[in-house]
């Protein structure tokens, strides 16, 4: 297990050593700070409180931190085919599934730290702004099963939330990056499924069908359990346990499918 | 050579749809033996060694390492071997340090100390510290010799490994392997389609041709073999008046203006004696040897590409 570890520092060490991730983790402290700043000089900081903006900046930076991940994680597997370093990476005594593993970690880390430093960053940038409000209005929706509750436990769950969906897009993303070698098939289709997931969910739900509950796209929509206490498709209602049971069955193929392919296949040219 | 191989491979055949681009191909390496590997482009000298080192799976056959199947126990197998795969790709964005560093870590025991010694065996202490986009290609290559010996492998496997080398980078490399070979008992396989090279630096060498095994020749056994019959040539003032002397000495000829024949040592002298009793000056006397080279050519003819 301490070996295994140094695998997932080596993958670290190729994460972390590279400026860009630097170049990264700068837009994902700026860009709730630029937002912020221009909140507070444009409508002073009466209009809003800490938590309504925290909310705003997170969901903003929440994608940031989704396509910063899909590159990580193209890079990871398909970068080193790019780079010709599989070929130095491979020939070492560790079995491929444990190599995939440990980039795949290294993936999900590197997502859950810039997670950590959005949530520390919205929330200090924000509370120095406009001050704490113990019991802010307009954060939680009407409609939301925890209208009334704990600002904490709202902000907690979103995060969960986004985070969810967030592995979900990461691990599709990984699974073009490991099986079929190919970064930019990988960044491009993770962004589409990101940004295209509200509008195809809207245009499925137009349809009767029973199918359309089990297609990917509309359940990474998971906030809307939170804000409207219904599921994402309107005339197609589903549970928060339903959905996320879909998404473990996409997680799983996709894995199934990254591990498969990068496990068997020859490596050449 | 009565030693247990410690590369084996047995009918290895790899075939991609219905082309066999090996053909049941089976060699032993031997401890402490450089080992060449030589054929010309598409032959499948990097499918070969791409099977070797488990990049690659095997249609057919077996390869053992150490006794290790890479098939059944790839890990004990891989990690008898330190290898460079066609070039040495290193991470360009680490510096030559931290990418001896990832791959130490990969192996189990290798010291901060054991990474030094190696920096210094390759001479690249001034440089380590460097990002490796700064280095030329000669320092990538003695990067990727540094990672592939870290785990002082019993077998080291080099696929081109003068490809892009200065001469003097060559030699350096060549008696490097020698004394690798001969001071730690490491074998050493190394691909090449450079012949003279593989000359210099081999102790056997096999021959590929379109993915089959067409020969396996011990370098050291083809120059003692001299007492034999072979070519030789006198440079003479007068070619056609020598030709003439030597009439009934059996088959003597003339190419380009040298007079040539068949004989082993005591004829070359005996030859030479009445060619001087005749008058004739005899400015040079060598055999013609055949390099590797003309054998190689000899043997794949002048094939084209399968």
């Amino acid at each position: 297990m301490a070996d295994f570890w140094k695998l997932v520092q080596n993958e670290n060490m190729k994460i972390y050593r590279r400026p860009r991730t630097w170049i990264m983790f700068g837009f994902v402290v700026l860009v709730p700070v630029l937002i912020s700043v221009l909140v507070a000089v444009m409508d002073g900081t009466d209009s809003m409180n800490n938590w309504e903006l925290m909310r705003l900046e997170s969901s903003i930076v929440f994608q940031l931190i989704t396509v910063f991940a899909v590159v990580k994680a193209a890079d990871s597997v398909a970068g080193e085919f790019t780079w010709g370093t599989i070929k130095l990476l491979l020939i070492r005594p560790w079995s491929r599934s444990s190599i995939l593993l440990s980039k795949y970690i290294s993936v999900l880390l590197f997502s859950l730290l810039f997670i950590a430093v959005c949530f520390a960053v919205t929330f200090t940038v924000n509370v120095a702004i406009f001050g704490y409000d113990a019991s802010p209005k307009g954060l939680i929706p009407e409609t939301s099963p925890l209208a009334g509750g704990s600002p904490w436990t709202y902000m907690g769950a979103s995060y969960l939330l986004l985070f969810v969906s967030q592995i979900v897009i990461v691990t599709f993303g990984f699974m073009f990056s490991a099986a079929f070698r190919s970064s930019g098939l990988a960044i491009g289709l993770s962004i589409f499924l990101l940004l295209s997931g509200s509008l195809i969910s809207g245009l499925l739900s137009l349809t009767g069908k029973a199918w359309i509950k089990f297609v990917l796209f509309p359940h990474l929509q998971l906030m809307s359990y939170l804000d409207s206490g219904t599921g994402p498709l309107p005339n197609h209602p589903t549970t928060l346990g339903f959905s996320l049971a879909v998404l473990a069955v996409y997680f799983v193929l996709f894995n199934l499918v990254s591990w498969t392919v990068f496990c068997k296949r020859d490596v050449a040219g | 050579m009565s030693q247990a191989p410690i590369v084996r491979l047995q009918e290895v055949t790899k075939r991609i749809g219905s082309r066999t681009i090996i053909d049941r191909v089976s060699l032993d390496v031997q401890p402490g033996e450089v080992f060449g590997f030589l054929g010309p482009n598409g032959s499948g000298k990097t499918t070969t060694i791409r099977m070797m080192v488990g990049l690659m799976s095997l249609t057919s056959g077996d390869i053992t390492i150490a006794g290790h199947s890479v098939k059944t126990a790839f890990r004990q197998a891989i990690s008898r071997v330190g290898a460079i795969v066609e070039n040495p790709e290193m991470y360009k964005f680490l510096t030559g340090y931290q990418n001896l560093v990832h791959f130490a870590r990969m192996n189990p025991a290798i010291t901060k100390a054991r990474i030094d010694e190696v920096v210094e065996l390759v001479g690249l202490q001034k440089r380590i510290h460097d990002k490796v986009k700064k280095y030329s290609l000669g320092m990538r290559q003695r990067l990727g010799v540094a990672q592939a010996i870290l785990h002082r492998p019993s077998l080291l496997v080099l696929d081109e490994p003068t490809n892009g080398l200065d001469p003097a980078g060559i030699r350096e490399l060549r008696d490097y392997l020698r004394l690798l070979a001969r001071e730690e008992g490491t074998a050493v396989f190394v691909s090449s389609h450079l012949l003279s090279e593989m000359e210099l630096m081999c102790d056997r060498v096999a021959i590929l041709q379109q993915g089959k095994l067409i020969d396996i020749r011990s370098i050291g056994a083809q120059a003692e073999s001299s007492s034999a019959a072979e070519e030789v040539l006198f440079e003479v003032d007068q070619p056609d008046a020598a030709l003439g002397i030597l009439e009934g000495q059996g088959a003597g000829r003339i190419v380009d203006g040298l007079l040539t024949i068949t004989a082993d040592r005591d004829l070359t002298a005996a030859v030479n004696r009445r060619l001087v009793e005749a008058g004739i000056r005899v400015y040079g006397i060598r055999k013609k040897t055949k390099s590797l080279e003309d054998q190689f050519l000899e043997v794949t003819g002048s094939d084209t590409i399968g």
